[in-house]
């Protein structure tokens, strides 16, 4: 019997349909993948399961008998336990804090006792001891925490509710390898203690790796549910897009066009020192798309943060094309052609709360000095830079908000697409992402390259890494400790950089 | 191995856990300011009497960090004041004025405050309104309320009551005993688990929400509890005036959260401290009595108080920022 059943599960807003059919059935000790593109639908049948989301129509069974889940509490109440693609963290509450929040009012007694939270809390931190990474304490506000370990405390917090049924919502987006293998090692321990888990990731690797079966949902409806064994990439890929023709299965970006006689150097580093970056120096040429590659918080974000101006402090010399980057604040870095664009959308990239529009077009308005835009000139650009993207969305006048966690990325990459800069800073720019915009997101970054832009780029994912970059520099506790050229660019070398300083 | 230079702390910082560390220097300047212009401002006597009129300010700003932290805001809270203030100082009077009959007023205050601040939080909560003009609606409908009980300013209390505010108890002020009571409450309050919800509440309702927190409930709570501080400002103002008046709080409302902020709670949120509420309140009463002792003209005496406001706030953030750093 299976563990949990939906039948016909439906979600519209306004006109919009969020998930048209979703029918699933989990069954005990299962890991179940749940795959589709961006604005598929994902999320909602997870918020649905969750009880944070009501449907409109259908049929859940619990251990074979119907029952509503109105809200979260009555979620819980059923064993049921939610890993949020958009986290439900409190930032300024600390780390045990936000582990123990769901239980806090189940125990009893008025007050709080610190040693008992902290006692409940430590056998879920525990098995990710070693990849917790620099500043990660108890006692530390989760929103000093970086995206990576944030990511991990909601995974600990799920966890800690001791649940039956486990949904995690793209909980490896900004994970790396390391940490994602101690995620792993729980998944199989929870699925060995027949728990039921569904799974959503845009990783393919992963999925192949933990998954037993997986359901492929298009435009909010499940359309196919079979054994992960018996199934190949190509065909989830093809079922994904619902195309017949079988196009380019994996995502194969082709490798640079050869660089033609000297290359110019559009970005020059040298000796650059900022918070977690120990005098760094690097040249990229135009055209050039240059990996940074290592375990997390090595001091890769940290380099493009600094680049970008916004770091605390920061000292080095940095000369974007023949002019020598004065003023350590963002608005002086997109003056001299600088752009960025980052994973954590939540605290760098969404203006919460404002229109699709207005995510969309600051960084086009503030290098035009448009002082009077009109929405529909401005509609039209914005509406070609979504759709490069195959953004879905509903108007450009709808919140962002109300945009899928993939969607709203995409936004986040196209307002710096609408402005082409000198030289593009991505840090981890795809979370959340799926496998078919992705291959487009860096076909249009090759075509930006050809045309003379130089890109640096960070990925959690290092397939995303290696299959992009024409070169990688490995950074070990904020130093580069090897650069990978070549034919070098391959997993092994990486890992082997990665590891052997640490 | 060298480690890298911006090794982060394992541990909330100083600030993250007192908040309220700077509105404590702001009143350490503020009683040196005090104690220069005016010597004998710093006198036990004269410390007991700012104490005694700006208890009430203190309960009050305690009363809105309670809502500010969940991201709400009570703009009527000194509308629930004066409607105390009268409805004890008639109630007292209808009893016949007994030590027994002052008693079961106060009781009955406390708890009209209560049901003021429940009737808060279902217009906000249940019916989904913006606190920031739900709570200036129900402060108006309060203000009603409290006309019609009396209409006039007057009618004084019976002397036990404001002898026994303004009196001594072994020697020392009975104010200071309720300031030492208000301290437990807030020593009390700060551990309990409702509020690491309030706080995450306030931080993130959706996050909050989702995380399973019965948000409604929380929030509703709050703006009881809020209801009953201001209650308590309430019989501490009668203990101070000795009389009822339909309108003695109304001013006090946006002084409430003035001290709040000045205290370190931000309007948006999820952290912020009860304690610094306090001593934000005894700022505030602590510029109105150096303008005072500066001797500026009367005329001149609003302006300075609220420049005053302005420059006090201003080092709060400027602290806040040096000490994050
Ligand atoms: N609150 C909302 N209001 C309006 N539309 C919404 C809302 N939430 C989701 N949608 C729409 O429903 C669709 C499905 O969204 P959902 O978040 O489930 O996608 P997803 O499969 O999780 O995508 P992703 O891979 O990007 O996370 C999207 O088109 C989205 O715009
Ligand atoms: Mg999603």
């Amino acid at each position: 019997m299976p563990r949990l059943r939906l039948e016909g599960v439906c979600k519209r807003y306004g006109a919009t349909v969020a998930l048209g059919r979703g029918d699933l059935s989990l069954m005990p000790g299962e890991v179940h993948v749940l795959m589709g593109s961006n604005g598929s639908g994902k999320s909602t049948l997870s918020k649905i399961i969750a009880g944070s989301v009501r449907p409109d129509e259908g049929v859940i069974e619990c251990d074979g008998s119907i029952v509503t889940i109105p809200s979260p509490r009555a979620a819980r109440d059923l064993g049921i336990a939610v890993f949020y693609q958009e986290l439900s963290l409190a930032a300024h509450r600390s780390v045990v804090e936000n582990i123990c929040l769901p239980g806090l009012g189940h125990a009893r007694g008025l007050f709080r006792n610190r040693a008992e939270m902290t006692a409940a809390a430590e056998p879920f931190i525990e098995p990710f001891e070693s990849v917790l990474g620099e500043g990660f304490g108890l006692d530390v506000p989760v929103g000093r925490l970086r995206a990576d370990q944030r990511q991990l405390v909601e995974i600990m917090k799920t966890l800690a509710a001791r649940p039956d049924i486990l949904i995690f919502d793209e909980p490896t987006s900004a994970l790396d390898r390391a940490q994602v293998e101690c995620f792993m090692a729980v998944l199989r321990k929870l699925k060995a203690d027949g728990k039921s888990i569904i799974f959503i990731s845009h990783r393919m690797d992963e999925i192949f790796e933990i998954g037993d079966r997986v359901t492929i949902i298009r435009d909010g409806e499940t359309v196919r549910t079979s054994v992960l064994a018996d199934t190949t990439m190509e065909e989830i890929l093809r079922t994904m897009t619902g195309e017949e023709a079988t196009g380019p299965a994996a995502p194969a970006v082709s490798a640079a066009v050869k660089t033609p006689q000297r290359p110019t150097v559009k970005l020059k580093v040298s000796n650059l020192v900022a918070p977690g970056v120990n005098n760094v120096s690097f040249e990229v040429a135009a055209g050039e798309i240059l990996g940074f590659g290592g375990l997390h918080g090595q001091g890769q974000s940290a380099a493009l943060r600094a680049l970008f101006g916004a770091a605390q402090s920061r000292s080095g010399d940095i000369e974007v094309g023949t002019t020598r980057l004065t003023g350590n604040s963002p608005r002086a870095s997109i003056r001299n052609g600088l752009a960025y664009v980052s994973g954590d959308r939540a605290r760098d990239g969404v203006i919460e709360g404002r229109s699709i529009l207005e995510n969309t077009v600051p960084i086009y308005a503030l290098k035009n000095h448009l002082f009077v835009a009109s929405p529909r000139s401005l509609g039209a650009k914005a509406q070609q830079a979504l759709e490069q993207l195959q953004t879905k969305y509903q108007t450009l006048f709808h919140p962002i908000n109300s945009l899928s966690g993939g969607n709203q990325q995409k936004v986040v990459v196209s307002r710096w697409l609408m402005a082409p800069p000198e030289v593009m800073l991505l840090d981890d720019p795809t979370k959340g992402i799926d496998i078919a915009s992705k291959a487009e997101l860096f076909r249009v970054l090759r075509e930006l390259a050809a045309a003379g832009m130089a890109i640096l780029l960070y990925s959690s994912e290092d397939a995303e890494l290696l299959e992009n970059s024409d070169r990688v520099l490995v950074f070990n506790n904020g130093r580069t400790v090897r650069e990978l050229v070549g034919d070098e660019r391959t997993r092994y070398h990486l890992y082997h950089a990665a590891y052997e300083a640490a | 191995m060298s480690l890298p230079s911006h090794a982060m702390p394992h541990q909330r910082s100083v600030f993250e856990r007192f908040p309220f560390i700077p509105a404590l220097g702001i009143l350490a300047v503020l009683l040196l300011l005090n104690g220069i212009a005016e010597p004998n401002s710093m006198s036990f006597g004269a410390i007991t009497g700012l104490t005694k009129t700006y208890l009430a300010l203190m309960f009050l700003a305690v009363a809105q960090s309670l809502v500010v932290f969940s991201s709400d805001i009570d703009l009527s809270v000194g509308a629930i004041l004066s409607l105390v203030n009268v409805v004890v100082v008639v109630l007292i009077e209808r009893l016949g004025g007994g030590a027994d009959a002052v008693l079961l007023s106060c009781l009955v205050g406390v708890l009209v405050g209560t049901l003021a601040g429940v009737f808060n939080g279902f217009v906000v909560v249940g019916l989904r309104l913006q606190p920031i003009v739900a709570t200036f609606a129900t402060g108006i409908v309060f203000t009603g309320l409290a006309l019609w009980v009396l209409p006039v300013a007057g009618m004084p209390v019976p002397q036990s009551f404001w002898r026994t505010y303004g009196g001594r108890i072994c020697d020392i002020p009975f104010v200071f005993y309720v300031v030492a009571a208000l301290g437990l409450l807030i020593w009390l309050t700060v551990r309990t688990k409702y509020i690491i919800q309030l706080m995450a509440v306030g931080d993130n309702r959706l996050a909050a929400y989702q995380s399973g927190l019965p948000v409604t409930r929380i929030r509703i709570k709050a703006f009881a509890l809020c209801g009953m501080l201001s209650a308590v400002a309430a019989l501490c103002i009668i203990g101070d005036t000795a009389s009822g008046d339909p309108v003695v709080g109304n001013a006090m409302t946006l002084y409430s959260v003035a001290a709040v902020v000045l205290g370190g709670t931000a309007l948006s949120g999820g952290s912020g401290s009860m304690l610094g509420s306090a001593i934000g309140a005894l700022i505030i009463g602590l510029i109105n009595s150096f303008v005072f002792f500066a001797g500026v003209s009367s005329e001149w005496q609003n302006f300075a108080q609220g420049v005053a406001v302005l420059v006090a706030l201003m080092a709060g953030v400027l602290i806040t920022r040096r000490i994050s750093k």
